[in-house]
């Protein structure tokens, strides 16, 4: 019998005292997880976890950043983002996710793979691109970050990491590409790249792509910086046709994280459904007066059967909405196209659309030999025809394109380059709300709530969570660095570096 | 599992043994000449015994030979040669010595005036009288330095109980629980947070009261050291209930019949109804979106509409928590039957208790059976058995804190003029549309229909708990002994949560499954040696070891999306997952103890025990593993050695020093490095993986230290008229093993590290006195006070920077904290004050609204402070008793006060609704409350001291003489009530005892199931 043992144990160990943790190694060893794990298997967890859940992608993607940029409007309370009040909790709902969710496991991955026992330096420098994928989402949304320390609790013991200024965090991540896309060549993840099956040239592209997004970032801040980025991410090769968008295929579960996670807000099919967005009469109404064959594949008819697209005005709550002019019920006005948002979407990371067109800037600030009228018609051509990565049944035909080109040519003003980026950004928000306010394009016009916190213009930054005063030591230096004040609401008011 | 089983019955079919027997009865009297109840009768040497009942008879069954020993409080024992007489007239003497016998660590019984530190021992009774749905609750009040804090979690939820103050700074500060010898697992197998859920109950909950003798409470380090490194929070050692030795088959059934109404103490603002900017509401959208707010109109009685299109009168419909919440009725009923002789005794029990708790459609059934036999086999062997056996099943759970799913959180959120029969629906089914989904209220899907909440969602879980021991003495001779112990704590609780189909927040519902497993095993060897060695020197010494086999598992599954609406098993999840834990670990300890007695008045005592930890083990086996705890005391009787006036019956001074440990980390495994798991099931053909660690793991972990120095004074006067018991102690902890909260941004959530130290000064004092005692009347007063004094005194290590801070829970406002701070007592409540320049005066930004100032501590959400007094009166037959409890020095943050001011529902938001606050229109008056509701937390701060009327009991005993020739040996019948009345309390609209969480991070406060008041009527008959 088991006590018999468990007695002669007891008595041995009483006898000789130095027997008493007899077999405590092997019992102490957790029998349900690994000490190590397959880079391969980690690359596809840090991927899908940096497309992000429902949490972050709700609250700061689309309830602030596409009301803000108005692609989107609401009239329910709790959609915080057109009517610029402060909700703590949606504001650093990415920053909150993101360095537990997605940097702890990128940060674990790259320092196995720099270990060398795996050798693969493709792996590596994909590792690290994504990396700056990650990073400056986070950097773009809330400022001076945590950057060069954070991630590393368990690696270097670093509790409370530092705050980075955003310059640093930008040169940083520009050196990070140029390295990361050099180290690309042989090897990869393969089929556990969830984002190119581990096509290393699709990658290399990727990396240049990303390069110039944030070469571009910098146009306002450190033109000389932007444009030697921008002219070495071009001449690197950047993405070519809608072939190349960088975007992960969500499938509809079996759990969550396989979700897309703006899905998981707005797919009423899947059960969740948060029916409170409607197209904003912004995006509307511009589609309308250019004639673009999109509004049919961004929206669907209002419900009321009025059989003409509309848009909510933006900062409407459900009293405003009584007296609205273009309707009183939100029946009225066109939802976003459910195809685009079930579960088992893509996740659009960067587009080729939004290459050409940032090729159109360049070209135009005269920071690249290109043509910015080719530029501008490939971007807009690849905006309108990119929707079929979505749904086969959503392809526009190069004859429409021809049309809407032909009746809206380039007119040489970076204004109409913003204008076509805001729309190629539609659900891909944090670049479109980064992009708006670097350019200042599309000209928004703010709405004027009257639970606003920021006297009436929009928001120019979200705010870092309350929870790391009084526990992260350098956050207060942080928040003095930027002029952000002590007041949490108040910091919504303040521009991030880069945003002169 | 079987084995042991089997390994019990057999034990148990072979001790019942029988032998000649010799019958005797008699009758006990006080020296005063009144017939004494409740006096010990044994058989001297022998397992065998019996009570006097309420007139002093007694009957007791003895072998040849045989001696009698009588013992009773206060009074001096004697010890009566039986010889052939079959009748005793025994007078016992009050207050000659008090040769009180308690239990202490290991079971080992002790002189009371031996012991070098404090313990205190209650009576069976005083958990049974006037009862809780946790048996535990019932301590409240009774003890000093004893702690019960009752949480607002509904009838299956969980008690936490501190003695003398928190000593770990965020692991287990609860006790251990000791049943006949036997540690039961107490642990929380689940709590609500910020994100809400519900509390999965605790262990010591199992417990029937009718079945418990007594409990004995190690208090110190010193008394509980032998217990090694799950002593450092205190012992509550636990005697259940023997047979004795009688004629015939003895029967009793107790019966209780218990009402429970909740303590309503919401006091919300009933003349603004639903709306916002002061409109009323005038179409079905804006009612519907606004439906949880009460920033609109004046209250006139006019027509308007609501969520449902419907127009209602919009005036104050009254009280809504009345309509939801129903009285709660309990019956137990148990049944015990006993029987034995002077060689073997036995007592079966069965229970029966069935509640309907407040919340509708919630409540608990539990169902014990336990058997306990004691049995001599010839002179030298003895044996005890026990075995209990719990079913408890518990419907609907209610969901906590944050709002889906949690009915509290609406029901208390509508406005005046919403009514919340309104809300049930058009069906019957309750809260549903007619198409059988949720009927919602208000846009915010995650505000959860009440009815819905209550009657669509489960929660319920059913747990099966067995608890057995063996244990055999074997007497070798000489003094010498050796005795061998088998204890087993094994259950499984079965869960079923469900989020049905339909409901707002997810249309589709899942569900989770889930088995919990739980095993405990201890072995124990003892050889000991008692034995008076001369006339004036006696010896009391042993050595032993313990193995503790701890082992956890859950099984289950979980996913969303029913694919047929409404069927709900896991069968029908579109997306399903399966849940898998394990944790296994072990504990070797060998320990020894020793006491000597010099001429029976001044003792010496030691204890010393090495425990080795299979949590503390690295893989290469170089870590430290093993701890070395002791403890040192003296007592002197200072009555016996010295001459004192003859008004001191009794004096004792006592004086220890212990050193132990604390659970936390040793008794979690696998804390020790980094693991990866696989997560999910992949994604689209590709395996998923990454790190498993939340908190970021560290190898070079070392237990717990607590030291403690305790001095006692114990005396009675007036022959034991009046009695005190003062203890002094001062605790320091050390190395604690504990999450740090870290900042997220380093990818963790906190840190495993050897943080700290923490200190608890205090003081108790237990004072009790018999002010009247005359034939037929006696007035008994207990007062119990402590005081205990804590400081988190430094949380700097040598590998920490110095953290003056750390966090340990966060409000679902996201504006308040709990965090010890450096210097301060332990679960301070952080939060944001209000910036004010030098005057004070509140400072508001350009449009009027407060700014956000100081993140700082307002207090510890543990009351230093508490004071218990009862009262019991005695006329004849007839028992009245109260109990007062208070508690001071704490803080709560109420969030539901946070809520109601965001909402408009607090008194205070009626200021400015018609003109406005400064520049803030009357319009916008409610961005000047949101403000302040998410903002400042300062304002949701308040003292939560109070005093309560916990316990009123009234009991009557029908005489012997007027039973005459009925069967019956006895008849009782009481009437009791708990919390009748909340006698002062300066907390708005909430209980002040309404933490959701029996965890540390005690001080939060969030839409719990409220307080209830109980009213309980006694049967007990003997037969």
């Amino acid at each position: 019998m088991k006590f018999s043992k468990y007695l002669l144990i007891l008595a041995a160990c009483m006898l000789t005292y130095t027997s008493c943790d007899n077999g405590f190694e092997e019992l102490n060893v957790n029998p349900t997880a690994a000490n190590e794990i397959d880079p391969n298997f980690q690359m596809s967890w840090v991927q899908l976890r940096t497309s992000g859940g429902r949490y972050e992608n709700w609250r700061a993607g689309l309830i602030y950043s596409s009301m803000m940029v108005q692609h989107m409007a609401a009239v329910c309370g709790y959609w915080t983002g057109d009517k610029y009040t402060y909700n703590a909790g949606y504001s650093s709902s990415l920053f909150d996710r993101a360095y537990s969710e997605q940097v702890k496991d990128v940060q674990d991955l790259i320092n196995t793979l720099q270990q060398g026992e795996v050798g693969d330096q493709t792996m590596l420098g994909m590792a690290r691109i994504w990396r700056v994928v990650i990073f400056h989402r986070l950097t773009d949304l809330y400022g001076d970050i945590p950057y060069s320390e954070a991630g590393k609790g368990f690696l270097e013991g670093i509790d409370f990491p530092k705050y980075d200024a955003q310059s640093a965090i930008y040169a940083d991540m520009l050196n990070e590409l140029e390295q990361a896309i050099g180290q690309l060549s042989t090897g990869g993840f393969g089929g556990s790249d969830l984002i190119y099956g581990g096509d290393i040239d699709k990658w290399k592209k990727f990396g240049n792509s990303l390069m110039l997004r944030l070469a571009m970032r910098m146009s306002e801040v450190d033109a000389g910086a932007a444009q030697s980025w921008a002219s070495k991410a071009i001449s690197g090769g950047v993405m070519t046709s809608n072939d190349d968008i960088a975007f992960l295929q969500h499938t509809n579960g079996p759990e969550g994280v396989n979700m897309n996670g703006i899905g998981e807000v707005l797919d009423k099919s899947n059960g969740f459904g948060d029916d409170c967005p409607r197209l904003s009469n912004t995006l509307v109404d511009w589609m309308l007066a250019t004639g673009d064959p999109r509004l049919d594949i961004l929206g669907e008819l209002p419900a009321d059967g009025s059989g003409a697209h509309n848009g909510l005005p933006n900062g409407l709550d459900e009293t405003t909405i009584q007296d609205n002019p273009t309707g009183t019920s939100t029946d009225n006005f066109d939802r976003v196209n459910s195809t685009l948002v079930s579960v088992a979407t893509p996740m659009v990371f960067q587009t080729y659309a939004e290459v050409e067109l940032m090729l159109a800037e360049a070209a135009e600030r005269g920071w690249s030999s290109g043509n910015a009228a080719d530029h501008y018609n490939n971007g807009v051509r690849a905006a309108m025809q990119q929707y079929s990565i979505y749904d086969g049944g959503l392809a526009v035909d190069d004859a429409a394109v021809d049309d809407y080109l032909a009746n809206n040519p380039y007119d040489g003003e970076l204004s109409s380059i913003g204008w076509q980026y805001w729309a190629a950004t539609f659900l891909n928000e944090y670049e479109a709300y980064a992009n708006w306010r670097r350019t200042g394009y599309p000209t928004l016009t703010p709405t004027n709530h009257p639970s606003n916190v920021t006297n009436g213009t929009i928001p120019v930054r979200m705010v870092y969570p309350q929870g790391e005063l009084g526990l992260n030591p350098n956050f207060e230096e942080a928040l003095s660095r930027q002029n952000l004040g002590s007041d949490f609401a108040s910091m919504l008011k303040v521009p991030v570096w880069w945003d002169k | 599992m079987k084995n042991h089983l089997l390994c019990l019955l057999f034990l148990l079919a072979g001790s019942i043994t029988l032998v000649a027997q010799q019958r005797v009865t008699g009758n006990v009297t006080g020296s005063d000449g009144f017939p004494l109840i409740g006096v010990t009768v044994a058989e001297e040497g022998k397992a065998n015994g019996a009570v006097t009942d309420i007139d002093g008879n007694f009957t007791i069954e003895v072998s040849e030979g045989a001696s009698l020993v009588f013992s009773y409080t206060g009074y001096g024992t004697q010890t009566i040669l039986v010889g052939d007489q079959t009748n005793l007239a025994v007078r016992l003497e009050e207050g000659v010595a008090l040769d009180e016998v308690v239990v202490t660590a290991l079971g080992i019984e002790k002189d009371k005036k031996a012991l070098a530190y404090s313990v205190t021992e209650v009576g069976g009774e005083n958990f049974s009288q006037a009862r809780a749905m946790n048996v535990i609750q019932s301590l409240s009040g009774k003890v000093a330095g004893v702690n019960v804090a009752s949480t607002a979690t509904g009838a299956g939820g969980s008690t936490r109980v501190v003695i003398r103050g928190n000593s770990s700074i965020s692991g287990n500060n609860q006790p251990l629980y000791v049943v006949d010898g036997v540690p039961i697992d107490n642990t929380n197998l689940g709590s609500a947070g910020m994100w809400g859920g519900q509390d999965w109950g605790d262990g010591i909950s199992s417990l029937n009261p009718d079945d418990i003798e007594s409990y004995t409470i190690l208090k110190g380090n010193s008394a509980a050291a032998l217990y090694g490194f799950r002593a450092s929070n205190g012992v509550i050692l636990i005697t259940t209930k023997s047979g004795t030795n009688r004629k015939g088959l003895g029967v009793e059934f107790n019966s209780q019949v218990r009402t429970e109404t909740v303590n309503n103490f919401l006091d919300f603002q009933d003349q603004y109804g639903h709306g916002r900017r002061g409109v009323k509401p005038t179409t079905q959208e804006e009612a519907f979106a606004n439906g949880l707010y009460a920033w609109g109109g004046r209250l006139d009685g006019s027509s308007v509409m609501q969520f449902d299109g419907t127009s209602r009168p919009y005036s104050d419909v009254g009280d809504n928590l009345d309509r939801f919440y129903r009285t709660g009725v309990t019956y137990s009923n148990t049944l015990a039957l006993t029987g034995g002789n002077q060689d073997y005794n036995f007592r079966f029990s069965g229970s029966a208790l069935n509640n309907n708790d407040v919340v509708p459609n919630s409540g608990l059934d539990r169902y014990t059976f336990t058997m306990k036999t004691n049995a001599n086999f010839g002179e030298k062997f003895t044996s005890t058995i026990g075995i209990t056996y719990v079913n408890e099943s518990v419907n609907n759970r209610p969901r906590l804190s944050d709002s889906p799913g949690n009915s509290n959180y609406t029901v208390w959120s509508l406005p005046a003029s919403i009514n919340v029969d309104d809300l049930k629906g058009p069906g019957d089914k309750l809260g549903a549309n007619a198409d059988g989904v949720e009927l919602q209220f208000n846009d915010n899907v995650f505000v959860t229909n009440p009815w819905w909440g209550a009657h669509q969602f489960k929660a319920n879980s059913t747990k099966n708990r067995l608890i057995g021991n063996v244990q055999l003495r074997y007497d070798i001779g000489y003094g010498l002994y050796a005795r061998g112990r088998i204890g087993l704590d094994r259950y499984n609780q079965r869960r079923t949560n469900l989020t049905p189909y339909g409901t707002a927040y997810s249309n589709f519902g899942g569900m989770d499954e889930q088995n919990n497993e739980f095993s405990e095993l201890n072995t124990e060897l003892i050889l000991g040696y008692d034995k008076d060695i001369t006339q004036d020197i006696g010896l009391n010494i042993f050595v032993g070891g313990n193995q503790l086999r701890n082992k956890r598992e859950v099984l289950g599954g979980s996913g969303g999306n029913f694919s047929v609406p409404f069927l709900h098993t896991l069968n029908n999840l579109a997306n399903r997952s399966t849940i898998y834990n394990f944790s296994e670990w072990q504990n070797n300890s060998v320990f020894g103890s020793a006491e000597i007695a010099l001429k029976n008045a001044i003792y010496l005592t030691g204890t010393i025990r090495s425990d080795w930890f299979s949590t503390l083990t690295n893989a290469d086996g170089t870590s430290d593993n093993n701890k070395l705890y002791y403890s040192v005391g003296a007592s002197a009787v200072l009555s016996d050695l010295i001459s004192m006036p003859k008004e001191v019956t009794y004096a004792k001074l006592r004086v220890a020093y212990g050193e132990v440990g604390g659970v936390g980390a040793a008794e979690t495994p696998y804390l020790l490095g980094l693991t990866y798991g696989i997560f999910g099931q992949g994604h689209s053909g590709n395996a998923l993986g990454g790190i498993n660690n939340g908190s970021i793991p560290n190898e070079g972990l070392t237990p717990l230290t607590s030291t403690e120095f305790e001095i006692g004074f114990d005396f009675r006067l007036f022959n034991n008229r009046l009695g005190a018991d003062l203890a002094f102690y001062n605790r320091q902890t050390k190395n604690d093993i504990l999450n740090a909260a870290v900042s997220p941004t380093s990818g963790y959530g906190s840190k495993v590290v050897n943080i700290g130290r923490m200190e608890n000064v205090g003081f108790e004092l237990l004072l009790f006195g018999t002010p009247v005692r005359t034939t037929n009347f006696t007035w008994d007063v207990s007062l119990n006070f402590s005081q205990n004094n804590n400081e988190v005194v430094s949380l700097l290590t040598e590998t920490q920077e110095d953290e003056e801070s750390i966090r340990v829970a966060e409000s679902r406002t996201r504006n308040a904290y709990i965090h010890h701070v450096e210097g301060l007592p332990y679960s301070q409540i952080m939060g944001f004050a209000f910036q004010r320049d030098g005057s004070g005066n509140i400072l508001l930004d350009d449009n009027g609204l407060p700014l956000q100032g100081d993140f700082m501590p307002f207090g510890t959400g543990v009351h230093p402070t508490s004071f218990g007094i009862n009262n019991s009166f005695t006329y004849k037959n007839v028992t009245l008793s109260f109990l007062i409890d208070s508690k001071f020095g704490g803080q709560i943050y109420a969030a539901t006060n946070a809520y109601a001011y965001f909402r408009g529902l607090h008194q205070n938001t009626l200021e400015g609704r018609e003109g406005g606050i400064g520049p803030v229109a009357n319009t916008d008056i409610e961005d000047y409350y949101g403000r302040i509701a998410f903002g400042i937390s300062e304002e949701f701060i308040e003292d939560a001291d109070f005093v309560k009327l916990r316990e009123l009991v009234l009991s009557y005993s029908i005489p012997k003489s007027m039973l005459g020739d009925l069967p019956f040996e006895s008849i009782s019948l009481g009437v009791a009530g708990r919390n009748l009345w909340l006698i002062s309390s300066a907390v708005d609209n909430i209980d002040p005892e309404s933490t959701y969480s029996a965890g540390n991070g005690q001080g939060l406060e969030m839409f719990g199931v409220p307080q209830t008041r109980s009213l309980q009527f006694n049967l007990g008959v003997r037969f």
